[in-house]
């Protein structure tokens, strides 16, 4: 497939701009290493190997500590399991015999973001080890805020994700149909749309979150129904500008019924709006979910979340690396998310590419 | 004389005015007002009158992209107005349109190779590979290169997007052309190109061509028939030849006066119009034009002029076009 010259155009202006392209890269890198967070942020080992046979917990899922030599039937705790292994080639070391050769990779931060990690001598949270592989300290819970840092980062990307898809698709469609049809549907939408966006959204999260307990899924759906609006008016009235340009006449004259001029023609030329707001809603929502999770309307707990941090770290301010780390994170990922909106605004703007010459 | 490819019977075209909180309606845009005039096969009509009289309207009436208020529109004797969408969509293989501006009616996302498959696709005719040989032929016909199909409309020059244009339009072999000011917007020597194109075509295809501008030298030059809109209505169809030579309504007096001539020492009488043209929601009364003409007489305001026939092959809606034929003679 060719790409159109202009989109070539719109892909350099928006590669020179340098922080918008980097943030992209850097965002697409992160939901790249996401995707593999099991093996970097976890606290089950990528491999052992175990009297000459290999293992890899990782997606290999349950294993029993007696399957290690340990004495329990409960999930192995891995990290015991490597000082277990360390101890036995000391011990060999010491005896003069042959070690078992047992060793195991442990992934760089070895804690789920589940699991406590209580002590003996102290009270969570922990602050910032690197003895203890807490890189960023403990919540109150002890458990790993870089591992619910990660694992919350890569919840909110897919709840802003998923509900950008479901808002568009909806606000698409009826923006689309409200402005290719007009006349009393529009009419009877557009005030369909300001009535129902005057329904304050917040108490209706509360009212639901008070009767169930809201899930991912719920969720979602919840902010689809008091959310797909925004999209519309922008449909609708680029469908209104372009359902007016001859192109569109030219098609009909040519007999191309109505989903296919919406379809071939309309959609694809009202393409940048809907690209240009993509980061935007991107950025809505995950500010969206930290609300909601931080107010405690939103995923119930335990689900690593960054409003729950943000909650637990404003609340206790005397450990200041719980706050520090969840806010500092925030700020990046929201920026950047911010800077690719404007490179592409600023790519996609049509000053820069008129039609007529 | 055989029967006429397409016969427009008092066609009328309202636009609706709204306003107010309910949007009511609150008067009508007389955009064509009781228009009618015939075409024969491989036959040109000129449709000439300044910008908003409705021309265009005609045109975009006639292919049903705009419903008309009353009259009808016959196609090889059929009733456009009765047709079910199944057989419109037959019809639109013989009736095609090409607009005046390309870089908009062409949808610029798409290639020309895409732009000029999509007739065969709409009416479901031959395979990708017969569709993508079909769309070379067209652009080897209108006299582009073979190798354009890859590329998009913006790479082109206007002349050759107009060429484009009168591809697609010729795609699907259709018996009668509706030219929207297809020619207005280019530069004099590529219009000069264009017009012989779609000469040839004419002549190759047996097309016939409702040719809409504004500008009645060209018209002159490729039409048979020359009818001159004012306001909504026309007001004096003729001959190509007689309405240059001896046009009676004042309206076509003053237009024929506009045309440059090639002598600059030549002596003529330009006709300047006074004043605007009125508005189309309350046009004026009796003739449309009587608030600009030089001639009116109290009967131009009371009453609508009826059809006069000067000749066989020419017809004038004017009260007065007999003195005014002698006041000129003096």
């Amino acid at each position: 497939m060719r790409l159109r010259p202009q989109t070539v155009k719109q892909w350099r202006r928006f590669r020179s701009i340098r922080r918008g392209y980097w943030s992209l890269l850097v965002i697409g890198a992160l939901l790249a290493l996401t995707l593999v967070a099991e093996l970097l942020v976890n606290s089950r080992a990528i491999v052992v190997s175990y009297e000459g046979s290999y293992y890899f917990p990782t997606y290999a899922g349950f294993m029993p500590g007696r399957q290690f030599g340990l004495d329990y039937d409960y999930e192995t705790n891995y990290r015991e399991l490597a000082a277990h292994f360390a101890e036995q080639r000391e011990a060999a070391d010491a005896s003069g015999t042959q070690a078992p050769g047992n060793w195991l990779i442990l992934p760089p931060v070895p804690y789920n973001p589940f699991e406590t990690d209580f002590r003996d001598d102290a009270f969570p949270p922990y602050p910032p080890s690197l003895s203890t592989q807490h890189y960023l300290g403990t919540d109150v819970a002890g458990r790993d805020i870089l591992a619910r840092l990660v694992y919350g980062f890569r919840l909110a990307m897919a709840f802003a994700v998923i509900l950008l898809l479901c808002n568009y698709i909806v606000g698409i469609a009826v923006g689309c149909a409200m402005g290719f049809w007009g006349g009393a549907f529009d009419l009877v939408f557009q005030r369909l749309i300001e009535i129902w966006s005057n329904v304050p959204f917040l108490y209706v999260i509360m009212i639901v979150a008070s009767v169930i307990v809201p899930n991912f899924w719920t969720l979602i759906g919840i902010m689809v129904v008091f959310g797909w609006m925004a999209m519309t008016w922008y449909m609708r009235t680029s469908t209104y500008k372009e359902k007016a340009r001859e192109y569109v006449d030219a098609a009909r004259a040519l007999g191309a019924s109505s989903p296919r001029i919406v379809f071939r023609h309309i959609l694809p030329n009202t393409i940048s709006i809907i690209v240009t707001f993509i980061p935007f809603s991107v950025a809505t929502g995950v500010t969206a979910l930290t609300a909601l999770d931080y107010l405690g309307f939103g995923l119930p707990p335990p689900t690593p979340s960054w409003g729950e941090l943000l909650a637990q770290g404003t609340a206790n301010l005397q450990s200041p690396w719980i706050v520090t780390s969840v806010v500092v994170a925030m700020t990046l990922v929201l920026l950047m998310v911010a800077y690719v909106g404007e490179a592409i605004r600023e790519a996609f703007d049509p000053k820069q590419f008129t039609f007529y010459e | 004389m055989s029967a006429p490819l397409l016969e427009v019977r008092n066609l009328t075209k309202f636009f609706p005015v709204r306003a107010g909180v309910f949007l009511r309606k609150v008067g009508d845009v007389h955009a064509v007002d009781d228009v009618s005039f015939t075409l024969h096969r491989g036959e040109t009509l000129g449709l000439v009158g300044e910008s908003g009289c409705g021309k265009s309207t005609v045109g975009k009436t006639i292919l049903n992209l705009l419903r008309p208020t009353a009259g009808q529109v016959l196609f090889e004797g059929r009733d456009l107005g009765t047709l079910s969408h199944a057989e419109w969509r037959a019809v639109r293989r013989d009736i095609q349109i090409v607009f005046q501006d390309p870089m908009e009616s062409l949808n610029a996302r798409h290639t020309v190779g895409q732009i000029l498959e999509e007739p065969f696709v709409i009416h479901k005719l031959g395979t990708p590979e017969e569709r993508n040989i079909w769309a070379r032929d067209l652009l080897e016909r209108v006299g582009l290169p073979r190798s354009a199909v890859s590329r998009f409309p913006h790479e082109f020059s206007g002349g050759q997007r107009q060429r484009i244009g009168i591809a697609r339009a010729i795609a699907l072999k259709p018996k009668l052309i509706i030219c929207d000011e297809a020619v207005s917007a280019l530069d004099v020597s590529v219009r000069a190109q264009i017009v012989n194109l779609l000469l040839e075509l004419q002549h190759d295809m047996e097309l016939a061509l409702l040719f809409i501008a504004h500008d009645l030298s060209v018209v002159r030059h490729v039409s048979n028939e020359v009818a001159v809109m004012y306001l909504g209505r026309i007001v004096e169809r003729a001959s190509s030849n007689e309405i240059y030579d001896q046009p009676c309504h004042p309206y076509t007096r003053a237009l024929v006066s506009a045309i440059p001539l090639p002598d600059p020492g030549r002596e003529r009488d330009r006709i300047v119009l006074e004043g605007d043209v009125p508005s189309p929601i309350e046009p004026p009364s009796g003739c449309r034009f009587h608030t600009r003409c030089a001639h009116a007489e109290r009967v131009c305001a009371e009453k609508t002029p009826e059809w006069e026939t000067v000749t066989p092959w020419q017809q004038v809606a004017c009260h007065r076009w007999r003195e005014l034929r002698g006041e000129i003679q003096d």
